[in-house]
C-alpha cells in the first residue's frame, strides 16, 4: 500500500478534460516531479490531489483510505499539504505568526477548546511557538520572524509558505511551481532545503518547469501532455523520450 | 382573477422596459470594468434632474431624453476618470471599490436632496390617455417607452456586432489582457465604456420619471436594486439577457404587487437580487482560485 | 448645567452602544474579512426582542406586537443577545458563501433592506412602520433623581462596553483569533491548513451577532422605542465609516472611531448656527460623511490606529530580534 496513490484522475472543466486519466504511486521519503509543456493539466492534478479542484473521475488515497470526496480542509488534516503557484502567506500576519497558525491547525484553534480549555490552550501556545523557532532556526529564517511577507523576497516568502507546511507535520508535500518568483541564487538553497524535508521522510509532488531543480530533487518524472501522462520513470529516461521531445517542442 | 393577472404582466412590462435601459447600461458597464458601481442610481437620479431643468426652461420631451443621457454620460466619465480609476491605482480591489461606489451615492444624493430643497417635482411631458390594448389598459407614454428599450437594444446590439468599437468592447469585457496584447487601446475603449453605459443610465433616469412623472432625490434609489438584479442575472455585459432578465423582474414584481402587496414586491425584488448573487457564476471568490480583476 | 449633564450621559449611553456596534463589525470585518453590511439588522432584532420582552401582552389596539411576556430587563437583555446570535446564525447559513466579498457585502445589505420590508409590511410582528413604543426603563422605581437614572445607565452601557472589549480581544489573540485572520488573508491556503473556513466565518458571524443584538437591547432600554425607519442601513455604514476612522482590525482604533464620527462628527452641527433652509445641515452632513468614507478609503484604508504587528518572543521572554529590523533584506 502505497502512502499516496492516484487512480485514472479525470478533471473536467466544461467539456474539456484538463486531467485525463493519470495515476501515480508514492511513498514516503519519495520526490515525484510532475513536468510537460503548458495547459498540460499539471497544476489541475495537483489541484485535484490537495482537494482545491474537483475530482470527476478516479480515486485518491492516502495510507489505503479514498480521499478523492473530501473538501480541501480535511484532506489537510489527515496529512496533506500544499503551496500554490502564487505565494500564498498569510499577508497581515508576521511569519512567526504565519507559523504558529499552521502549528495549531484547525484542533489547536476551535472555538470551544480556545473558551473551554484555557490551560490546555496557554500549554499549546508555548509548545506551537517552541516549534515555530525550532523551524526558523532550521531553516535560518530567525531574524525574519516578525516581518510581513511583503518585507520578503519572493524565494523568502515561498519558503515561508514550505515552513508553514511543516508545521502541520505532513505525510504528503504538494509544491505548485516553488521556483517561480525565486531569484537564481536562492534556487539552490530551496532545493537543498526541499532534500532536507525529503529526508524526514515527507513525500514530494512537484510541478515544475526549472528543470534542472527536477532533475536534481525527483527520483521519479511524470511526463504531461494535454491531460494524460506520456511517460514515466527517472528524468533522464524521460527526457531521452523521443514522445517526450516532440510533446514540447511540437 | 385572470384579468388581473393579465393587466399586471402588462404593467410588468412597461416595468421591465424601465428596468431594462438602465440594466443594459449597468451590465454594459459591469461587464467591462467589473466594478458593482452603487452610484449608478445616483446619477440616474442626477440626468433625471438635468432633463426636468431643461424642461423647465421649455425643452420639449424628446430632446429631454436626449439631454438627460448627456448628462449621464458626461458624469459617468467624470466618476469614471475622476474618481474610480485613481482609487483603482491605490490598489483598491472589488470590495474597495463597491464602498467608494456607496461612499459616492451617499454624497451626490444627498447633494441632489440639499440643492432641490427635498421637494417632489412635477414633470408631467406627455399626455397619458390610457387606452384598451387587447386585455391590457395602457398610456401611450407607457408605449413609447416600451419602443424606446426596444430601441435601445437594438442599437446596442447593432453597437456590439457590426462595429469595431462594439467588437472591441466585447473583446476587453471577455478578457482584457488578451485584448491588449491584441492592440486594441484599452484606455479609449473604457473611455466608451463610460460614455456609453452613462448615456443609457441618463436615459434610463429621463425615462423613469416619464413614467413616474415626478421626480426628487429618491428617484433612483429603490430602482437600483431590480436594476443590478436583473444585469447580473442577465450575464454581465450581454444587453439581451439583461432584457431577458429585466422582463422577469418587471413581471414578477408587478404580479407580486398585484396579488400581495407593494410591500411584498420589493421584497420579491430583493430577494431575486440576493439569490442571484449567491449563484451567478463569477460569485466565487477570487485568492488562489482565479481572480477578478477591475479594469479601469 | 443640568441640561449639559443629562446630555452628555445621553451620548455616552449612545457612545457605549456604538463601540459594542464597533467592536461587533471590526471582529467580523477588520479580524475575518466578513463584510457584515447587514449589522443594523441584528442590531434591531436584539432591541425588537428586548422591546416585546419587556412589554405586556399587546392589546391590539393601541399597538400590535409578538410575546408580551413581562420578564424582568436582565432576561430582556439575555433574549436580545441570543436573538442577535441566532438570526445570525440563521442569515449566516444561507449567506455567507465563498463569493467575492463585493458581492458578499450587497447580499447581507440587501438583506438588511428586506428585513425592514417585513417588519414594516407584516404589521403583527413589530407594529410595523409606527414602531414599539413605551418600553419602561429598567429600574425606573429606583429612588435615583432623574440625571442620576442617566448616569447610572450609561455607567451599565459602559460596563458591557468593558466586558465586550475585553472579550473580542482575548478571542482575537487567541489561535482562534489568528484562524479568523488566516482566512481572511489567504482562504484556500488556510483551507490548505485544515483550517474549516465555512464554520469559521459561522462562528464570527454568529458572535458578532450576538453583540449586536445586545447593544439593541441595551439601547431600546433606554430610550425605550424602536421603529424601521430611524435604523436603516444609514447606521451601518456609520458604524463602518468609524472602523475606517479609527482603526481596522485594533479595537481601540475602533472606539476612537466611535468617538470621532458618530460622537463628535455627527453631534458637531448641533452647535453650530443654522444654515439654509431647515433640514439642509441634515443633507449636509450625510455628504460630509460620504466625503470621510471616501478620504479614508483614499489616505488611509487602515486607519488611525492599523493592526498591531505582533512581535514574537522566544520562551526566555526576551524579544528574539531588535524593535526595529536593522538588517537590509535581500533584494525582492
Amino acid at each position: 500500500m502505497s502512502l499516496l496513490a492516484a487512480r485514472g484522475v479525470v478533471v473536467a472543466y466544461g467539456g474539456v478534460r484538463a486531467v485525463d486519466g493519470v495515476s501515480l504511486d508514492l511513498e514516503p521519503g519519495e520526490s515525484l516531479g510532475l513536468i510537460g509543456p503548458n495547459g498540460a493539466g499539471k497544476s489541475s492534478f495537483l489541484g485535484a490531489l490537495g482537494g482545491q479542484i474537483r475530482l470527476a473521475e478516479g480515486s485518491i488515497a492516502l495510507e489505503g483510505h479514498e480521499v478523492g470526496r473530501l473538501p480541501a480542509f480535511k484532506r489537510a488534516r489527515r496529512g496533506i499539504t500544499r503551496t500554490f503557484q502564487m505565494t500564498s502567506e498569510f499577508a497581515r500576519m508576521t511569519v512567526f505568526e504565519n507559523l504558529v497558525t499552521a502549528g495549531h491547525g484547525a484542533e489547536g484553534a476551535a472555538l470551544a477548546r480556545v473558551v473551554l480549555r484555557r490551560r490546555e490552550t496557554r500549554r499549546a501556545e508555548r509548545d506551537v511557538a517552541d516549534r515555530a523557532w525550532a523551524v526558523l532556526d532550521r531553516f535560518e529564517m530567525t531574524h525574519a520572524a516578525d516581518f510581513y511577507g511583503a518585507e520578503l523576497s519572493g524565494g523568502q516568502r515561498r519558503l515561508v509558505e514550505i515552513m508553514r507546511c511543516l508545521m502541520r507535520e505532513p505525510k504528503v508535500l504538494l509544491l505548485d511551481e516553488p521556483m517561480v518568483g525565486v531569484a537564481p541564487h536562492l534556487v539552490a538553497k530551496l532545493t537543498s532545503d526541499l532534500r532536507s524535508i525529503q529526508d524526514d521522510g515527507i513525500a514530494l509532488v512537484i510541478v515544475e518547469h526549472a528543470l534542472e531543480v527536477v532533475q536534481d530533487l525527483c527520483g521519479r518524472v511524470i511526463v504531461m501532455a494535454l491531460g494524460r501522462p506520456i511517460a514515466t520513470g527517472t528524468f533522464d529516461e524521460v527526457v531521452a523520450d523521443p514522445e517526450v521531445q516532440a510533446a514540447y517542442v511540437g | 382573477m385572470w384579468s388581473t393577472f393579465v393587466s399586471a404582466v402588462g404593467f410588468g412590462v412597461v416595468l421591465a422596459s424601465i428596468i431594462s435601459v438602465a440594466a443594459m447600461g449597468f451590465t454594459i458597464q459591469f461587464g467591462l470594468t467589473n466594478v458593482l458601481n452603487l452610484s449608478f442610481g445616483a446619477v440616474m437620479t442626477v440626468a433625471a434632474f438635468v432633463a426636468y431643468l431643461a424642461n423647465s426652461h421649455g425643452v420639449g420631451g424628446w430632446s429631454d431624453l436626449a439631454i438627460g443621457g448627456v448628462a449621464g454620460a458626461a458624469l459617468t466619465l467624470l466618476l469614471g476618470r475622476g474618481i474610480f480609476k485613481p482609487y483603482a491605482r491605490r490598489g483598491a480591489q472589488l470590495f474597495e471599490m463597491m464602498m467608494v461606489t456607496l461612499g459616492l451615492s451617499l454624497i451626490i444624493d444627498y447633494a441632489v436632496q440639499a440643492i432641490s430643497h427635498n421637494n417632489i417635482y412635477q414633470y408631467a411631458v406627455l399626455p397619458s390617455r390610457p387606452f384598451q390594448l387587447g386585455a391590457i389598459l395602457i398610456t401611450h407614454t407607457q408605449l413609447i417607452i416600451v419602443f424606446i428599450s426596444i430601441g435601445v437594444l437594438v442599437g446596442l446590439l447593432a453597437l456590439l456586432r457590426l462595429t469595431k468599437v462594439g467588437k472591441a468592447l466585447r473583446a476587453m469585457a471577455a478578457d482584457p489582457d488578451l485584448a491588449r496584447a491584441c492592440g486594441i487601446r484599452t484606455g479609449q475603449i473604457v473611455v466608451v465604456t463610460w460614455l456609453l453605459s452613462g448615456f443609457l443610465c441618463g436615459l434610463a433616469g429621463v425615462v423613469y420619471i416619464i413614467n413616474t412623472q415626478s421626480v426628487g432625490y429618491t428617484t433612483g434609489e429603490l430602482f437600483l436594486p431590480l436594476v443590478v438584479a436583473a444585469a447580473i442575472l442577465g450575464g454581465a455585459g450581454s444587453p439581451l439577457g439583461a432584457v431577458l432578465a429585466s422582463l422577469i423582474m418587471g413581471i414578477v414584481t408587478e404580479v407580486v404587487s398585484a396579488f400581495g402587496s407593494d410591500s411584498y414586491s420589493t421584497v420579491a425584488g430583493f430577494g431575486i437580487l440576493v439569490l442571484v448573487l449567491l449563484s451567478r457564476p463569477g460569485s466565487v471568490r477570487g485568492g488562489q482560485a482565479g481572480h477578478t480583476q477591475l479594469t479601469l | 448645567m443640568t441640561a449639559w449633564s443629562y446630555y452628555i450621559a445621553t451620548l455616552t449611553v449612545y457612545f457605549g452602544v456604538d463601540v459594542l456596534a464597533a467592536l461587533s463589525v471590526n471582529l467580523q470585518f477588520g479580524f475575518a474579512g466578513v463584510v457584515n453590511f447587514g449589522f443594523i439588522v441584528f442590531q434591531s432584532v436584539g432591541a425588537y426582542i428586548a422591546a416585546v420582552v419587556v412589554l405586556g401582552p399587546s392589546s391590539g389596539t393601541f399597538q400590535q406586537y409578538v410575546f408580551g411576556a413581562r420578564l424582568p430587563f436582565g432576561v430582556a437583555l439575555l433574549l436580545a443577545t441570543a436573538a442577535g446570535a441566532v438570526l445570525s446564525l440563521a442569515v449566516g447559513l444561507f449567506s455567507l458563501r465563498n463569493i467575492r466579498s463585493d458581492y458578499q457585502a450587497a447580499i447581507l445589505l440587501i438583506i438588511s433592506l428586506i428585513a425592514t420590508q417585513v417588519v414594516q409590511g407584516y404589521v403583527p410582528l413589530f407594529n410595523g412602520s409606527n414602531g414599539i413604543t413605551g418600553v419602561p426603563r429598567p429600574f425606573g422605581s429606583l429612588p435615583l433623581s432623574l440625571q442620576g437614572y442617566e448616569w447610572a445607565y450609561a455607567g451599565w452601557v459602559l460596563l458591557f462596553c468593558a466586558v465586550a472589549y475585553a472579550l473580542v480581544t482575548w478571542l482575537s489573540r487567541s489561535p482562534w483569533g489568528r484562524a479568523l485572520r488566516a482566512m481572511r488573508d489567504q482562504e484556500d491556503a488556510a483551507a490548505a491548513l485544515g483550517l474549516n473556513v465555512t464554520a469559521l466565518r459561522l462562528q464570527v458571524f454568529v458572535i458578532g451577532g450576538a453583540i449586536a443584538g445586545l447593544s439593541g437591547g441595551l439601547l431600546v432600554e433606554y430610550i425605550g422605542a424602536w421603529s424601521p425607519d430611524a435604523w436603516g442601513y444609514a447606521e451601518t455604514f456609520v458604524i463602518f465609516t468609524s472602523i475606517f476612522v479609527g482603526g481596522v482590525g485594533n479595537y481601540r482604533g475602533a472606539v476612537l472611531g466611535v468617538l470621532l464620527v458618530p460622537i463628535v462628527f455627527l453631534e458637531l452641527p448641533r452647535f453650530l448656527p443654522q444654515v439654509g433652509y431647515p433640514g439642509l445641515m441634515d443633507s449636509m452632513e450625510w455628504i460630509a460623511i460620504g466625503a470621510i468614507w471616501m478620504l479614508c478609503l483614499y489616505v488611509r484604508p487602515q486607519g488611525i490606529l492599523p493592526e498591531r504587528r505582533n512581535r514574537a518572543r522566544r520562551a526566555s521572554g526576551k524579544a528574539a530580534i531588535p524593535a526595529e529590523p536593522a538588517e537590509q533584506m535581500e533584494p525582492a
